[in-house]
């Protein structure tokens, strides 16, 4: 039966089974929801038969599975919702669908990637064809829902360099599914967070010891011989062009890279597009230096390692002499962010997948931590690497040493921009014990030049920005004693009020 | 040249009365630069052991290449005035020693922000004017911007020797011409009135004006003839001055003066008759050799030969007896001494067109009395580029007060507000160091009236700033400089290896800081930009950049860019709506053009968001027949809350409308800095907020309703309202031969340019050509124009006004349309504008 292939259901009943567990959710992206019901069902059969075999055989009685859908998660939809699952108070959790592999924090996890077709010949052909044009070193990279045909690929073009053994030379290398399989990271030295078995691991010579220079992005990993480095191969990947590849395409950015799309069965070595994006992500790096106030926007709260990413990121951004605020919110748009006009920038701290916002619709750009680290180290600079990942980040220096010698040059104002409370910091340490109060009361004493206007990026922290509205609250007319005369409002509904719909009749 | 040490230069420094702070400006080629090497030749201060070093002012090997100055450079002169030339001498003085503190200023348009940093810093200018091109644009503009700084004049007519050599004019002639020139000086100098700075024009009988040849080396005032003379008539030296200007003639054959000619062939102006005609008999005899004739001539004269220079022959010893007899040196400075100020005349009016604050704090007061003893106020007004790679002296001018070696300085930004910290640093200054020569000095410390050079304050002045002491928290800056040209023309630069970028970002920084015009920006796209105010200009800064501030490395340029604005023809063809994302709130707006000039008032910053709304309102109503109550509902301008766009309020009894009203300025200041077409900005555009509708809970109303739909709302009208492209147009001038005028007009013809004034200069075969250009098409003009004039044209650019693209964006096929195409490639968006469908809402 097809849906048994495709949603893997014999091993999921297996995975269940042979952990024992009793409640199990079952996270659905809003696209195979509608295949929830038929899963559900032939995974309670599949279970079912389970038990009755094992019980004839060993007599245990095991206690029925309870089974919970869950869809519309408040995040990505590719990472795994620990948080809805534990209001069900399940174990574990079995995730379909397109997958970011993100570590989780609490619960174990099964990944069931759905399978895709590919016409293995047509991409083997299209690959040899252009690898041999190329003469560049290859690495197959492809989207998850097609590592179930990576082993007949693998095979095909072993074949294939076989038959053609004078003219290939280029080593063609193939990336690995790390495992479908997820325990939560328990083991805080372990980074990645994957202890699990490779249950379907096609290779199991990356299993183990991993050499130095291993890759690893979006649940898959490879390895390049010594000496060698990323730059000099050429990334082949398979799949449509989704998050997935954009992120593949932005930690590679050094890289060639050729998309083979299996659904159109063609190649496209046009990713011009991706490139650009790049180059507007180094934009919003210039962008987000110059901001005062930062808002930390939290994208997950499945991800392992969040919470220690937004107290870097606090840290960092205090250090930079900004203001931050931490604000929850799920699948972040444009008026809901707008909500916050006082930040300047946002950093959104989720998943490799979901990080990338193209923020050109939002009132202040959306950046990841990683470009946030960027702009708020001083002395660190843009050198084209990218890091998507924040468990990679984690790892890497926190804050540096400011050498403080020379003004910040903001290429938005054409010259230095610097706050002159961070030279205060390092110098002018007098301040604090006599003179604090007459400091404190200068600032309040302030002549503001134009209280009314409101620009962006010039308040220090929140109450600044609204001292500096014109609109401050409800206005109270203490000298206009009597009573408002009494008004009727408005009537029917939002789209379109019941005086409305009549003038619009008269025009 | 003088040698000097550091000591002896920092003594005269302290006579304030005997230092004169001038810039030489004028039209390009106009020989400016070589009129001050001939002055530095004989009075430039040089170190002590540095000898025998000339071309002084153009020390950049591209200068010397092309010709042109590019950077304006600094040089002081030493000069000792007789007691007895002293004597007419008014004002106050302190010795007979002068120190004159002269800046070379560049001529082509390009670099007329060199010219505007030169000005802040000095008090008069020499302006230098070829006597048979006389006065031309650069020259026109450049005396604008020294009379709007208080920078008093002083003319030398240039370039005489073409007079004698070149063109052979008689006498009459000649004085026609020169008298033209001095007019057309004057003109422009009258416009100019300013009662704090008396009359600013310029009188040959007063001694205001000089005539020169910076080639030959030799000028001479009527001063000088005044007074070869007076003895002889027997008058004064003031009365003699004045008959040999203007309508005074002599015969001599009566020996009487008249104030007509007489008509008898013996009858002569003055000025010809005494001036011109000895200098024509002193040129004719040399160049002929006529050396028996020649040395009894000189004897008359009081001027002696050295034995080695009377056997030269031709041109070389023409020149040597010119320099001999009237050496330029002696009469331009003697000019400057007697007739531009001292700082401590001249502060005494600059002091309201520099200081911002109050006019009677301490401040303005040291300013104003140039006091040394006082608080120390100095505006820095370029960065000079260090030996040590990477590295910046601050050059500027002590307005009052002394800056020493060590001294912890309050650093006051361009964005420095009185009272706030934005933009404000303390830092010490590591030296203090003066130029003499090419040599840099370092000296204990520097009083006000002098120019000085900071080392160690780089690393926090981009281009400009104002400096005091650390305690004087309540100073305000010096007020910033005005340019007259702005940077319209821009290139993308891009390293050609990805791993060059923080060089580059390292380079872009510096080249800011080199030049006070450049703007290095980043675009939408992750672009690198450089503005600058022409090609030439942003040649010379690539230049700069790729080879002395990358060390280098390969960059990259895109074609030119030129950066367009959005506009709208015609009002709204009717109200439009938005609705918030909850549907629950709706705005009504209009868009219409702004009235004629008004965007232009608004760039002026005659009406702007700082006004006194009654000003402002007053201005509205009688400039622009705005509505009285109207003006006072102006919500703001944008983009960047200055810009020439405005919100207005035209609700009536709307609920809640002034808690909505600052997520609409947010959303107004966004959509007003990317129009709709291709996220240009707009310009001259008013949006009229006509009604508003919104829920009665507050969190439904909140700013993530608002902001987004403001900002739709406000493109809906934008695009109902008739859009059209703005581009920016050059003015040109171009000065011709008439065999070149029918090149002129093919290639301006083929670049949709447009003349609007040909004008023949009286007395020469030149025209003068005045024309209309787009931006866009004037890259490769000059040299188009060169090839079809062989040379004979050369045209000056700066940015004039914006122009209208007729042909209508929203239609497709036409040229505008193509236009938003090409700009929405290039930024990487849509290559299809949005549609009004997606921002107009129904009911």
């Amino acid at each position: 039966m097809e849906l048994e292939a495709n949603y893997e259901i014999a091993p999921t009943a297996d995975f269940i089974y042979s952990r024992n567990f009793t409640r199990v959710a079952i996270q659905f992206p809003d696209d195979l929801l509608k295949d929830s019901t038929r899963v559900v069902r032939a995974l309670r059969e599949q279970l079912r038969s389970l038990r009755k075999c094992s019980t004839e055989k060993n007599g245990d009685s095991n206690k029925d599975v309870r089974l919970f859908v869950m869809a519309d998660t408040t995040f990505g939809s590719c990472c795994v919702d620990e948080v809805g699952a534990l209001h069900a108070d399940a174990e574990c959790v079995v995730h379909y669908g397109h997958t970011c592999l993100s570590p989780t924090t609490t619960l174990p996890a099964f990944f069931v990637f759905g399978k895709a077709s590919i016409s293995v010949s047509n991409f083997v052909e299209g690959l040899s064809n252009y690898a041999l044009t190329n003469g560049k070193r290859v690495v197959v990279l492809y989207g998850l829902e097609y590592a179930h045909s990576i082993k007949h690929i693998r095979e095909a073009v072993e074949e294939a360099s076989r038959l053609s053994q004078s003219k290939s030379k280029s080593e063609i290398r193939f990336a690995d599914v790390k495992c479908s399989v997820m325990n939560p990271s328990d083991d805080h030295n372990n980074s990645n967070g994957l202890v699990g078995p490779a249950s379907n691991c096609t290779d199991n010579s990356t299993c183990g010891t991993r050499p130095a220079n291993s890759y690893s992005i979006g649940g898959l990993t490879w390895s390049i011989p010594d000496g060698q480095r990323m730059e000099d191969y050429l990334l082949f990947w398979i799949g449509s062009d989704n998050s997935a590849f954009a992120n593949v395409v932005m930690t590679f950015n050094g890289c060639d890279i050729v998309r083979y799309d299996a659904t159109e069965n063609c190649l496209v070595t046009d990713v011009s597009q991706q490139k650009r994006i790049l180059k507007r992500r180094y934009f919003l790096v210039e962008k987000a230096k110059d901001a005062n106030i930062i808002g930390i926007l939290v994208g997950t709260l499945g991800v392992a390692g969040y919470l220690h990413m937004i107290h870097q990121m606090k840290e960092l951004i205090t250090a930079a002499g900004k203001k931050a605020y931490t604000l929850v919110m799920g699948k972040p748009n444009p008026a809901k962010l707008a909500n916050f006009p006082e930040c300047d920038v946002f950093i959104f701290v989720s998943c490799a997948q979901t990080a990338l916002l193209e923020s050109k619709e939002y009132l202040s750009p959306v950046i990841t931590p990683f470009e946030a680290m960027l702009a708020f180290n001083r002395g660190s600079q843009w050198t084209g690497e990218y890091v998507m990942e924040f468990r990679d980040l984690i790892n890497s220096c926190p804050v540096e040493v400011r050498n403080g010698s020379e003004a910040r040059f903001s290429f938005f104002h054409g010259g230095y921009v610097e706050d002159f409370d961070l030279q205060e910091e390092n110098g002018g340490e007098d301040n604090e014990g006599t003179l604090a109060l007459a400091n404190a009361t200068d600032k309040v004493l302030q002549l503001r030049d134009n209280p009314k206007s409101v620009i962006k990026g010039t308040a220090k922290s929140g109450p600044e920005y609204f001292a500096a509205r014109s609109y401050q609250g409800l206005e109270m007319h203490h000298d206009n004693s009597s009573p408002e005369p009494f008004l009727i409002g408005r009537s029917g509904r939002a789209s379109g009020y019941e005086n409305e719909k009549s003038k619009q009749e008269e025009l | 040249m003088v040698k000097f040490t550091a000591d002896e230069l920092r003594r005269i420094m302290d006579l304030k009365e005997n230092i004169r702070n001038m810039s030489v400006i004028a039209h390009v080629d106009h020989g400016k630069s070589t009129l001050t090497d001939s002055l530095v030749a004989a009075a430039g201060i040089i170190a002590q052991e540095v000898a025998g070093d000339v071309r002084m002012t153009d020390t950049r090997a591209d200068e010397a290449e092309r010709g042109i100055t590019i950077k304006s450079t600094g040089i002081s002169l030493y000069y000792e005035m007789s007691d007895e030339s002293l004597k007419s001498y008014k004002g106050e003085r302190n010795g007979n020693e002068y120190l004159i503190n002269l800046i070379d200023s560049p001529g082509h348009v390009d670099f007329s922000s060199e010219v505007t940093a030169a000005l802040r810093i000095t008090d008069g200018a020499l302006v230098v004017v070829d006597c048979i091109e006389g006065v031309c644009v650069q020259t026109e503009t450049v005396l604008r911007q020294a009379l709007g700084e208080r920078i008093r004049p002083v003319l030398t007519v240039n370039k005489m020797d073409r007079c004698f050599l070149e063109l052979q004019v008689d006498g009459e002639e000649a004085y026609t011409s020169f008298q033209k020139v001095i007019e057309n000086a004057n003109v422009i100098m009258a416009t100019y009135e300013d009662p704090l700075l008396g009359d600013v024009q310029v009188y040959p009988e007063k001694g205001t004006v000089a005539f020169s040849a910076g080639l030959h080396g030799w000028a001479f005032t009527l001063t000088n003839f005044a007074k070869m003379y007076a003895s002889k008539f027997g008058v004064d030296e003031s009365k003699m001055m004045e008959r040999l200007w203007g309508e005074n003639f002599f015969d001599p054959a009566t020996r009487k003066w008249t104030t007509k000619s007489t008509g008898s062939p013996t009858c002569k102006r003055g000025f010809v008759q005494f001036c011109y005609e000895p200098i024509k008999q002193i040129i004719n005899t040399c160049m002929n050799d006529q050396k028996d004739k020649l040395w009894p001539m000189l004897a008359k004269l009081g001027v002696t030969m050295k034995s080695e220079e009377k056997e030269l022959m031709g041109k070389p010893l023409m020149k040597r007896v010119m320099q001999n007899w009237l050496p330029a040196s002696s009469a331009l400075l003697e000019m400057m001494i007697f007739h531009l100020p001292s700082p401590s005349t001249a502060q005494k009016y600059r002091v309201e067109n520099l200081y911002e604050g109050p006019l009677d704090d301490t401040y303005a007061n040291a300013i104003r009395n140039c006091d040394p003893e006082g608080p120390l106020m100095l505006y820095v007004s370029k960065m000079i580029p260090a030996s040590d790679k990477g590295r910046f002296f601050a050059f500027g001018r002590v307005f009052s007060g002394k800056v020493s070696t060590g001294l912890k300085v309050r650093i006051m930004g361009p964005n420095f507000v009185p009272g706030e910290k934005k933009d404000l640093y303390l830092k010490s200054v590591q030296r203090t160091v003066i130029w003499m020569g090419k040599k840099q000095e370092t000296v204990e410390d520097v009083p006000c009236g002098n120019t000085v050079a900071l080392v160690g304050l780089d690393q926090f002045i981009t281009k400009n700033a104002t400096l005091t002491n650390e305690k004087e928290v309540d100073a305000h800056p010096i007020r910033a400089m005005k340019f007259s040209v702005s940077p319209v023309v821009r290139v993308a630069v891009q390293c050609k290896v990805a791993s060059d970028l923080p060089k580059l970002v390292e380079g872009l920084k510096r080249l800011a800081k080199s030049d006070p015009m450049v703007v290095c920006s980043i675009e939408e796209s992750g672009e690198h930009i450089i503005a600058g105010a022409g090609e030439l200009h942003l040649e010379i800064c690539l230049k700069d950049l790729q080879e002395d501030f990358m060390g280098g490395a390969e960059i990259s340029r895109s074609d030119p860019i030129v950066s367009f604005r959005e506009t709208v023809l015609d009002k709204s063809s009717r109200v439009v709506m938005s609705k918030s994302p909850n549907k629950h709130n709706r705005l009504y707006m209009e868009a219409r053009p702004m009235e004629e000039g008004l965007a232009e008032a608004i760039d002026d910053g005659r009406i702007g968001p700082r006004d006194d709304p009654k000003v402002r309102s007053k201005i509205l109503a009688e400039e622009f027949g705005w509505d009285k109550d109207l003006a006072k509902k102006i919500w703001c301008f944008g983009p960047e809350t200055t810009g020439p766009n405005m919100v207005v309020d035209m609700c009536k009894g709307v609920q809640y409308l002034n808690e909505i009203k600052d997520s609409v300025v947010a959303g107004f200041q966004w959509a007003s800095k990317e129009g709709a077409l291709a996220e240009e900005n707009m310009r001259g555009i008013c949006f009229e907020v006509c009604d508003v509708v919104l829920h009665a809970d507050a969190i439904h109303r909140g700013g993530g309703q608002v902001i987004p739909t403001a900002r739709r709302v406000i493109y809906a009208s934008q695009l109902t309202a008739k859009p059209r492209l703005l581009e920016p147009v050059y003015l040109v001038e171009i000065q011709a031969p008439e065999q070149a005028l029918g090149g002129i007009y093919s290639v301006l013809n083929r670049k949709r340019g447009h003349v609007f004034e040909e004008m023949q200069r009286p007395g020469t075969p030149l025209y003068n050509i005045k024309a209309y250009l787009p931006v866009k098409e004037s890259f490769g003009f000059s040299q188009d124009l060169r090839a079809a004039t062989s040379g004979q044209a050369f045209p000056q650019c700066v940015f004039d006004h914006w122009d209208i693209v007729s042909s209508d964006p929203l239609e497709a096929g036409s040229v505008a349309a193509q236009l938003v195409t090409d700009i929405r490639q290039r930024k990487g968006l849509k290559e299809q504008m949005t549609p009004l469908s997606d921002y107009e809402d129904k009911l």
